[in-house]
């Protein structure tokens, strides 16, 4: 068998190259194929690891607890205690990197020109910059000190709408624990550069100066939680959901659909693409094989005549296809490589910014190897190539000598 | 001496109803060990026909044939492989050298499906190389041999292996005359020296003038089956 193939390969390996042009075209249908999908799934995965850090950097997190109800009214006759001693164990599990509170409630922002709806974020900034990404995003002036800094953070296009500006002040206005509608004037202290949706909605203050605005006696809307690991998101929620139960506890993944989906929809993409791909390829490859066996008839006929039997005739074309898959596919992955390694400072994308903002990812996304993909798609890719080259080579190896031999090429 | 192949009541019959061709009709023919055989006559005498069947490349239509005393019918498609590979040499008419492999290894390739090992293989196709007058060539490849060569290397394969008989159609067909005759030589002194059985279809003058039978084929019918001295 051995010796078999040791005559065989390098048999095979002459035959491919008989015709230059064509195992040429056939490699490079192969090697675009693979190169295509390897960088793909980089890309891919890139982008939708990008776009999932920026929109839980933001303000989601890997999850947040709430009030029962408040997520289908999030009113101020729905917050909560701050968390207990057992919650308070669960946000300090190693798995949770850090938590903060937060109080968030409905309401108007007024300038002396317009008033807008909003919503009043109070917050600790001190954990709100471990938490969230707003605190380092300033465009002018800076964030807030402390959580009993009543001062004001407004996103840049708010400020424009309502045609006010840093030192200036703005009157916000929320619903307060009496019913009655409660208005302070708060100084614009700074100005947030994020996205336009979190810039037209939230503005920040400090949380305790938000509670005493409101007239709160220490409650709060809302924890919010990041982990070490994306691993842990299931037990955590858990954990906490066993701590509180009176509370709801909900992971980014209840708590934004949109990019649940897009996060559990990659991989489904990646393998659309991947048959999309193969498809074409599989086209190419029986085309040019199927060309290949017709050309060769004669000769398939004469290896029969001369005693070769059929099963070693099969052999030996498929032998030829996985020579001719194997280098392409090496070539589309050594391809996939310099393309991935020529990006790896990252793809600029701000010349999209705005288009970048509507998918809430980053302006600059980072590729990366997937060592897995580098060995399952290409791998998948040579043993469907074969597969599908079996055909033609059947064909070859089911010829009648007598016929194949009579045939003018 | 029992003949190595023998043919008997051998018909073959292409299409059918109006358009039936009646290639071979009831053909008896036994070929004795050593015989360097020629088998002649105008084409469409079925004279392919008959070394196709010989040489289990074709099944015929009715009767049977048995090559070193083994009928061929209800041998299956592997089987007949394996007759062919280890009964049966051919040399064809347009060469059919694998155009990718230098002449030994052409000649090496019939000894590798053999079975043969590789060192075994090399001393072997060295011998039948410089046996039809090619050493010093074993590394060209067909398409740097003259025709006359090529035809020398096929001739090397068909006896590498020796078979019971070599099967040659038209083998001087596409040569020249003096190409031709050198490779007529070439089979009569194989045929002397090694006593290997020839059954050559050709309308080469000659090459019949070479054979000590001659096999004359008309209609599908033996004509004339006749030894002569030569």
């Amino acid at each position: 068998m051995i010796d078999g193939l040791n005559t065989m390969l390098p048999l095979a390996w002459r035959n491919l190259w008989r015709n230059p042009r064509r195992t040429g075209i056939t490699l490079i249908v192969v090697a675009i194929g693979v190169w295509s999908i390897l960088f793909f799934n980089a890309f891919m995965i890139a982008w939708a690891k990008s776009s999932k850090e920026t929109t839980l950097q933001l303000l989601l997190g890997s999850g947040q607890i709430h009030a029962e109800g408040y997520m289908d009214d999030p009113s101020i006759e729905k917050l909560m205690d701050p968390p207990d001693l057992d919650l308070t164990s669960a946000l300090d599990l190693p798995a949770v990197a850090d938590w903060t509170t937060r109080v968030v409630v409905p309401g108007v922002v007024q300038s002396e020109y317009k008033t807008l709806p909003a919503t009043i974020v109070g917050v600790d900034p001190t954990a709100e910059a471990r938490i969230s990404s707003i605190p380092g995003k300033i465009a002018e002036g800076r964030y807030l000190n402390s959580s009993d800094d009543d001062s004001a953070v407004l996103g840049l296009h708010m400020v424009e709408r309502l045609k006010t500006g840093l030192g200036r002040r703005v009157i916000l206005m929320s619903q307060n624990t009496a019913g009655a509608m409660s208005e302070q004037s708060f100084d614009v202290v700074g100005i947030y550069d994020a996205d336009k949706a979190t810039e037209d909605l939230y503005v920040f203050t400090g949380r305790a100066a938000s509670q005493a605005f409101l007239g709160l006696e220490g409650e709060i809307a809302q924890i919010v939680f990041v982990l070490q690991e994306e691993m842990a998101l299931e037990d955590t929620i858990a954990a906490m959901a066993d701590a509180a139960p009176d509370l709801d506890v909900r992971s980014w993944r209840d708590l934004n659909l949109f990019l649940a989906s897009m996060d559990s929809y990659m991989r489904v993409f990646i393998h659309v693409w991947l048959g999309i791909v193969f498809a074409l390829m599989a086209i190419g490859i029986i085309n040019t094989q199927l060309m290949a066996v017709f050309e060769r008839t004669q000769e398939f006929g004469l290896l029969r005549a001369l005693g070769m039997k059929p099963r070693r005739v099969l052999l030996m074309v498929t032998i030829e296809n996985a020579l001719l898959i194997g280098v392409g596919v090496l070539l589309g992955m050594a391809m996939a490589a310099v393309t991935i390694w020529s990006v790896s400072d990252g793809i600029d994308f701000s010349a999209f910014a705005r288009a970048m903002e509507m998918v809430q990812t980053g302006e600059i996304i980072y590729l990366d190897y997937e060592p897995d993909a580098f060995i399952l798609f290409p791998g998948l890719i040579w043993l469907l190539g074969i597969l599908v080259a079996l055909w033609p080579a059947r064909r070859a190896s089911n010829c009648r000598p007598v016929d194949a031999m009579r045939r003018e090429t | 001496m029992d003949p190595i192949v023998t043919c008997r009541g051998l018909s073959k019959t292409f299409g059918k109803g109006e358009l039936a061709v009646h290639a071979l009709r009831d053909v008896d023919l036994d070929i004795m060990p050593g015989d360097i055989a020629t088998l002649a006559g105008p084409s469409g005498s079925g004279k392919t026909t008959l070394l196709n069947m010989i040489g289990a490349l074709d099944e015929p239509t009715s009767g049977e044939v048995s090559v070193g005393g083994q009928p061929l019918s209800g041998i299956s498609r592997s089987g007949l492989s394996d007759l062919r590979l280890s009964k049966i040499g051919f040399v064809f008419q347009s060469y059919n050298l694998i155009p990718v492999l230098s002449a030994r290894e052409n000649i090496e390739f019939v000894l590798q499906l053999q079975g043969v090992s590789g060192s075994e293989r090399h001393d072997r196709a060295m011998e039948a190389i410089k046996e039809v007058g090619l050493a010093g060539m074993e590394d060209r490849r067909p398409g740097k041999m003259s025709g006359g060569q090529q035809q020398r290397v096929a001739v090397a394969r068909a006896l590498v292996s020796r078979p019971t008989i070599v099967l040659a159609d038209e083998p001087t067909a596409n040569l020249d005359s003096k190409n031709a005759l050198e490779l007529v030589d070439l089979m009569r002194n194989l045929n002397r020296e090694h006593g290997t059985t020839f059954l050559i279809g050709t309308h080469d003058v000659r090459v019949m003038e070479h054979s000590m039978r001659h096999i004359e084929m008309v209609d599908g019918r033996i004509d004339n089956d006749a030894r002569s001295s030569a």
